[in-house]
């Protein structure tokens, strides 16, 4: 049997050859199934400036959803099936967005319709329309003008000669001998218009690095205004991040110099930060311990790495209170006190396997106090060590055999020999005693195994 | 109506109230010394508020005394941190294991900074159940600020001090003098909400 070739596969976006003379308004049948259940915004800015980008108010809607279409010169579109519910209805979500463009040059109308292009069709003629049913579209669509669609001149002008003025006239043409006359292009167009064919458009991708540099009108070098001058850098970092729902681990304050090579200060947090107003307050407390060589003439903030920000899960009680969680304080604390002191001012602590005292703990990361799955163990037997170990024993003199340490030594345990270590060059040889010194204190001294049987202090047990 | 009217009687049982005739019982953090609970306020460590230890000589069994609270706490379900601030030393961890410390709950801040400003942030933090802190010196009007901080973080705050201090007004909760002792530790109650004052005499287990 010989192959055949397959019709089209989706003939619903063909004029149907059964009825080439079919009037365009009956198309109904082909609003694809997802698009059914879109409701896409049109947002049209009149009087704006090209040269100022649709970029920023782009990032900005997307507070709203994250399918947000650049329609330029002056026009953005947004996929808000999915969020009107968090916001409250159409209605508010239209006054929210509408604020957002106060920030930005134009004069703003919004209109929402099932299909991206009949939603922005008119906001661009002006006409503030709210469709929700694919049924009413065409109707609401008919009255429109032409000159919303921003065919070319030659096309408007050829239309307007037959007495075409209007979308609904437009719609009414035969589609074979509409497509012949103006082009298969156009009615692509009135296609997608309508929801007939399903209209793919690249959404919007907000850059993922925030780089901003803010040249100070005088030189500064006193630290509460160059916070005051900071300010504004924060709030713009805070509601960048707030966009794309990403916080910052790290970031970079530099101060630009006259002469001098720029400052850097560098925030390292422990958990990502979307609050411009926290970040803030941290870079305070760093800028407290930062010496500047010569007066600011200039500052720039740079996140370069955005990381998906943990939403917020509080709990009903309070931290410290039975049940309540403060992982958040924890975080909170460490990025606070590392901010004034330095990176390695919080470390946790870990047991090692040695029995080298030297070398039995290290310093770790601090630790994490997510609530506990499983209940502790009960503690090992672990044999008796002092409270604080000294870094490096301390030599003891030495009187009729026994150690001196602000007076003479009581040995009040048997030896513990700790023997070991042969194998890395820092082999020990020692017995350890528990001591109490003529004041009551409580040490913990050692004897070398091997001549010349030195006495040291290695612990106090506190 | 009176004390004996049984509404009053329980309205004052509230842990806010503190009656200086009755001592009103709260429930404190049992320090792991049978004698030491009778002795102090809440029958063990309040559970928020600044406490200090003074000590003629580091290491005279002050740490000691604090162990079988810590491990207590570091080993609750829902336990915070426990953070050293400007400690002498870096505690010894396999000691604190010994103790029963649990020290994924464990903290320590450096010294070399501002040591008062470290205590005081770490304690008003809300994310620790328990802050020890050693101060070189502190003035009463910084003590009033850790104990402000230690009841704001729901913390119980360690101060440890020279006992030369002791003469110096301060608004910690509990003063406590340490002295070390053969196999223990003499333990002086300097100021605390409890109608009982003077000296006990603390053995150390396994001395």
């Amino acid at each position: 049997m010989r192959p055949q070739l397959l019709p089209a596969a989706s003939t619903a976006d063909l004029p149907s050859p059964a009825a080439p003379q079919a009037p365009l308004r009956s198309v109904r049948q082909g609003v694809h199934a997802a698009a059914a259940h879109e409701l896409w915004a049109g947002l049209h800015l009149s009087g704006f400036d090209p040269v100022q980008g649709l970029g920023p108010l782009a990032t900005r809607a997307q507070r709203f959803t994250p399918r947000v279409s650049l329609a330029p010169p002056d026009g953005l579109l947004l996929e808000v099936s999915g969020s009107l519910h968090l916001f409250g209805g159409v209605a508010s979500l239209g006054r929210e967005l509408l604020e957002e463009c106060r920030h930005f040059q134009g004069h703003p109308v919004l209109a929402f319709a099932p299909t991206p292009l009949a939603a922005l069709t008119a906001a661009r003629a002006g006409r503030a329309l709210l469709i929700t049913d694919p049924a009413q579209l065409i109707g609401a669509l008919a009255p429109l003008p032409i000159s919303a669609l921003r065919w070319p001149e030659e096309t408007r002008a050829r239309l307007a000669r037959a007495g075409v003025r209007t979308l609904g006239a437009v719609l009414r043409l035969p589609r074979a001998a509409f497509a012949r006359r103006f082009g298969v292009a156009q009615l692509a167009v009135l296609d997608g218009l309508t929801g007939r064919t399903r209209e793919v458009r690249a959404a919007h991708r907000a850059p993922v690095r925030f780089r901003r540099r803010e040249e100070l009108d005088c030189e500064l070098s006193d630290h509460q205004r160059l916070l005051a001058a900071l300010t504004p850098l924060f709030g713009a970092l805070g509601s960048f991040l707030t966009a794309r729902q990403c916080g910052v681990a790290e970031l970079e304050c530099r101060f630009v110099h006259r002469h001098a090579p720029p400052t850097s200060c560098v925030l390292t947090l422990a958990a990502p930060c979307a609050d411009g107003r926290q970040l803030c307050a941290l870079l305070a407390e760093r800028l407290n311990v930062v010496q500047l060589p010569e007066p600011v003439r200039a500052l720039e903030l740079r996140a370069e790495q955005l990381l998906p920000q943990r939403s917020p899960n509080r709990g009903l009680w309070q931290a410290g209170e039975q049940g309540g969680e403060a992982c958040e304080e924890s975080d909170g604390l460490i990025d606070h006190l590392r901010a004034r002191l330095g990176p390695e001012a919080v470390q946790g602590l870990t047991l090692r396997a040695e029995h080298r005292p030297e070398c039995a703990w290290r310093l770790t990361e601090p630790p994490s106090i997510a609530p506990r799955r499983a209940v502790p163990e009960a503690p090992e037997e672990l044999p008796a060590r002092p409270l604080w170990l000294l870094p490096q024993p301390q030599p003891l003199a030495v009187q009729a055999g026994l150690p001196r340490h602000r007076g003479l030594l009581r040995l009040i345990s048997e030896p513990e020999r700790i023997e070991t270590g042969w194998w890395d060059g820092g082999e020990i040889a020692r017995d350890y005693y528990r001591a109490v010194g003529r004041d009551g204190v409580r040490l913990w001294v050692f004897r070398e195994r091997e001549a010349p049987h030195r006495w040291f202090l290695h612990g106090i047990f506190g | 109506m009176g004390v004996g009217n049984p509404k009053i009687a329980r309205l004052l049982e509230h842990p806010a109230i503190w009656r200086g005739r009755s001592a009103a019982r709260r429930a404190g953090l049992r320090t792991g010394f049978a004698a030491l609970d009778a002795h102090l306020p809440d029958e063990g460590w309040p559970r928020t508020g600044l406490i200090e230890i003074l000590v003629v000589r580091f290491g005279s069994g002050e740490l000691t005394l604090l162990m079988p609270a810590l491990a207590a706490l570091t080993r609750a379900a829902a336990a915070r941190w426990c953070v050293w601030v400007a400690p002498p030393l870096v505690p010894f961890a396999p000691a604190l294991a010994a103790c029963g410390v649990m020290l994924d709950r464990v903290a320590v801040v450096a010294r070399g900074g501002p040591a008062l400003w470290a205590f005081e942030q770490t304690l008003g933090s809300g994310a620790c159940d328990a802050v020890l802190g050693w101060v070189r010196s502190a003035k009463a009007r910084e003590i009033r600020r850790l104990q402000l901080a230690a009841e704001r973080g729901r913390t119980l705050g360690v101060l440890f001090r020279p006992r030369r201090a002791a003469r110096e007004a301060s608004a910690a909760v509990l003063r406590l003098g340490v002295e070390p002792l053969a196999g223990g530790a003499r333990i002086t109650l300097i100021k605390g909400r409890s109608p009982r004052r003077g000296v006990l005499d603390l053995r150390w287990a396994g001395d």
